[in-house]
Order: C-alpha cells, then sequence, then structure tokens
C-alpha cells in the first residue's frame, strides 16, 4: 500500500469537540427541541407535552411526551401494531394507519385523564380543518406536535396522525397548509382529497389501476391484502369500523407474555485482560503451525 | 483611536465559550425552574446574545426577586463609592445558575429537624447549635528520643569557606 500521509493527526483529535450523543446518532434535532421544550419560567413546573410523531419501516409510533432534567417521561403511547386489535391488520404504516394511530393516542390520553366525555373531537371524519373548542369546566389538553428529522412536505404521514390526534379531541396548535389535499394555488385545503386520504381511497384507486393494467404486480405487492380478503372497495368501511373501535375501547392492554429472565445479548462481550492475552498465544501457535505446515510442504 | 468602554468591553474572555464546549448549550438550563427568594449566580453564556447581564455581575450572587416568561430578576449588591446598593437586574435563564451557597445550611437544617424530633420521641433534650472545634485533647509523645544540641565555638580556620 502507497504511502498516505496522515490527514488527522493527534492535534486534530486533541482539538474535536464532539457533537451531543443524540445529534451523533442522528436522532434528535436539539434547535427544534429546545423551542419545543422551552417553558415560560412563571409557569414554574407546568409541563409541556409534546406530541411526538415516529415512523418505522413498519411500525408508527405516537407518544405524548414531557421533559424534564433525569429524562423525558412519557404520558401515554399508541403504536400502530396495536391497530389489528381494532381491526386493521394490513398497511400500518400508510396516511390511514397514521390517522388512527393518532385518533387512538388522543382517545387514551383523554380516557386516562378523564376528559374523554367532555371532548369528543370530530366523532365523523370529514377532511376539514377541525378545532377542538374549550369546554365549560375543563381546558382541551394541550400538546404540540414534534416532527422529528421529518420533511415537512404536503401530505406527509405526520400530518396525518396530527389530525387523527385532532379529531380525537386533542388541542395541538396547527394549520392545514400541511394536510393532503391542501391545494398550493388556490390556498385552500380540498377537505374531500384528504377525506379521501384518511380511508385509504389513495391506496385503494392504486389497488384499482394494478388490477386493471398489471395483475401480476397487484398480487405481489398487494399479497397480504389478497390474503386478508380486503378488496379496493372495502376499504372505506373497514376504516370506519377501526375508527369506530377505536373510540369505543382506547385502552392499553398489557402484553401477557412474562418478561425474559435472561434478557438476549445483542453485542459481543468484552474479554477481559486474561482473556485477551490467552487468545493472542493461540493465535500464535496456530499461525505458527500454518506456517510448519507450509514450510514442510513446499 | 482609543478603545472605548462599551458595555461589553473588555470582554473578549470573560464571555468566550470554554473550550470544546461550544455550539448548542445542554437543556436542563431551559428546564430549571427558580423561585422568588432562591440564591442563584450568574454566570454569562457568550452563546446566548439576549439577555446578557453587564460584566460586572458575572459571578455575582444575588437572590431572586422576580419571575417573568424567559427571564428572572436577580438582586445583586454592587458597591458604589461608599455605599453598596441593591441593584435589581433581569436576565435570561441561560446566564444563571442555581447557587449552592445555601445547599449546606439546607442541609443542616433537614438534618436537624431530623434530629429534634427523634429527641422529642425520647424525651430529651438537645442542643443543634453547631461548636466551633476546640483544642486537640492532650496526648502523650511516642517514641521520642531525647537529643542535647549545644552550640559549638566559632571556628575562623574551618569555617570561611572559599578563602579569606
Amino acid at each position: 500500500m502507497a504511502f498516505v500521509k496522515n490527514q488527522k493527526t493527534r492535534a486534530y483529535f486533541k482539538r474535536f469537540q464532539v457533537k451531543f450523543k443524540r445529534r451523533r446518532q442522528g436522532k434528535t434535532d436539539y434547535r427544534a427541541r429546545i423551542r419545543l421544550i422551552n417553558q415560560d419560567k412563571n409557569k414554574y413546573n407546568t409541563p409541556k407535552y409534546r406530541f411526538v410523531v415516529r415512523f418505522t419501516n413498519k411500525d408508527i409510533t405516537a407518544q405524548i411526551i414531557s421533559a424534564s432534567i433525569a429524562g423525558d417521561l412519557v404520558l401515554a403511547a399508541a403504536y400502530s401494531h396495536e391497530l389489528p386489535r381494532y381491526g386493521l391488520e394490513v398497511g400500518l404504516t400508510n396516511y390511514a394507519a397514521a390517522y388512527c394511530t393518532g385518533l387512538l393516542l388522543a382517545r387514551r390520553v383523554l380516557k386516562m385523564l378523564e376528559m374523554d366525555e367532555e371532548y369528543e373531537g370530530n366523532a365523523e371524519a370529514t377532511g376539514e380543518d377541525f378545532s377542538v373548542e374549550p369546554a365549560e369546566t375543563r381546558r382541551p389538553f394541550r400538546a404540540l406536535l414534534d416532527v422529528g428529522l421529518v420533511k415537512t412536505t404536503t401530505g406527509n404521514r405526520v400530518f396525518g396522525a396530527l389530525k387523527g390526534a385532532l379529531d380525537g379531541g386533542l388541542d395541538i396548535p396547527h394549520s392545514d397548509k400541511r394536510f393532503a389535499g391542501f391545494k398550493k394555488d388556490e390556498k385552500q385545503l380540498n377537505s374531500e382529497v384528504h377525506r379521501n386520504y384518511i380511508f385509504g381511497g389513495h391506496v385503494a384507486a392504486y389497488m384499482r389501476t394494478l388490477m386493471e393494467d398489471e395483475p401480476e404486480k397487484y398480487q405481489s405487492h398487494f399479497s397480504e391484502y389478497i390474503k386478508k380478503g380486503i378488496e379496493a372497495d372495502d376499504m372505506e368501511a373497514l376504516y370506519k369500523k377501526v375508527h369506530a373501535a377505536i373510540r369505543a375501547d382506547p385502552t392499553v392492554v398489557k402484553s401477557s407474555k412474562p418478561a425474559p429472565k435472561e434478557h438476549k445479548r445483542y453485542n459481543l462481550k468484552k474479554l477481559t485482560y486474561e482473556e485477551r492475552k490467552a487468545r493472542l498465544i493461540e493465535r500464535l501457535n496456530a499461525f505458527n503451525a500454518a506456517a510448519d505446515e507450509a514450510d514442510s510442504d513446499a | 483611536m482609543p478603545a472605548g468602554h462599551g458595555l461589553r468591553s473588555r470582554t473578549r474572555d470573560l464571555f468566550a465559550r470554554p473550550f470544546r464546549k461550544k455550539g448548542y448549550i445542554p437543556l436542563t438550563t431551559y428546564l430549571r425552574t427558580y423561585k422568588i427568594g432562591d440564591y442563584v449566580d450568574v454566570k454569562v453564556n457568550g452563546a446566548v446574545h439576549k439577555g446578557m447581564p453587564h460584566k460586572f455581575y458575572h459571578g455575582r450572587t444575588g437572590r431572586v426577586w422576580n419571575v417573568t416568561k424567559r427571564a428572572i430578576g436577580v438582586e445583586i449588591n454592587k458597591q458604589v463609592g461608599n455605599r453598596i446598593i441593591r441593584k435589581r437586574i433581569h436576565v435570561r435563564v441561560e446566564h444563571v445558575l442555581p447557587s449552592r451557597c445555601t445547599e449546606d445550611f439546607k442541609l443542616r437544617k433537614k438534618k436537624n429537624d431530623q434530629l429534634k424530633a427523634e429527641a422529642k420521641a425520647r424525651g430529651e433534650v438537645i442542643s443543634t447549635k453547631r461548636q466551633p472545634e476546640g483544642p486537640k485533647p492532650g496526648f502523650m509523645v511516642e517514641g521520642a528520643t531525647l537529643e542535647t544540641v549545644t552550640p559549638i565555638p566559632y571556628d575562623v580556620v574551618n569555617d570561611l569557606k572559599g578563602g579569606y
């Protein structure tokens, strides 16, 4: 290998300032976090809740979190992998599922705080912009949307979850500019289009076009839907049922699996000094033995 | 032309961030709550430009007299001429630390309350006053040998080193 001049000298490392751990991992946007968490000092210990929505490849996480010096506290959480309990088994990361997850979280929180009678929210999911009206006795539960590191384009699933939480009865400051169906030219939300997305209409439309044009791709792409027997026309009714089921019983179901006694180890255990020396001796012996064989052969 | 005496004059090093601590400031500064009557230390954070106190107050400790949305009112003593004035300034929370000057007092208060409660339960009277350290108790010196030292008469011949 050619001689390469060492770019990163010892001096470079001595002066290097690491970013915060979560920034190094690329998980937290501290600029946004500071602004979301900062509470007015003259409100002392009043918690400021964030409505956190995060998407993984196969799941949606929606949580209500308040910050503290020891660590953030989660008030309530809803995952899209709980949706099979309410009748939705496929498409757990689409816009409609995000709506359901947001709705589930909102109803769960309100039930936990015993405000669910007062704040029904929007039982009928039209796509229009809906904001909670303050009731007589208690003010609505306020949270701030925490998007994370997602690019907030119009029609993002994050705003689907936001819509679900709003219809569920939470008070989250928002504007309808980023809901699916907002036209920049007219500067107005087309609530029909938004309603279409909430009920999976966009998925149904794709199913229909695929069925006509490329049946094989339809079979491969929507195989889970076909297995469960869900057709393009069933989508709306299915989601309506899921919304009703969520409103009926949003309580948490604790998993009945007992916690495993021994946790599975995901990384290699660090060897002790003796173990490492013993390993080195073994490797040297093996190397010498192989070298001797090579010598005797050649 | 001369240097000038502006608000932040001569603060090049005072307001500079310490080595390898530049950039975003950790969030506990924003999460702390302050109540009126607390003691706080004023320590300027050069990364935040708003709500900075004057350089005189850097390193001073005072009591909180006001709490607003993003800042705290602190009452600090300043000597002006032949008297000390209680000055009231408003400082953003990024430039303020909770002071540990009363920590010892608070711990002692808690401990004393506990001791008094226990003593009351037992029915005896105790004094929780702090006593100053008294003189050390007397002790016998161990392993002492006696060495008598006498002065030797001055010897001109040997003692004048380096020639005379």
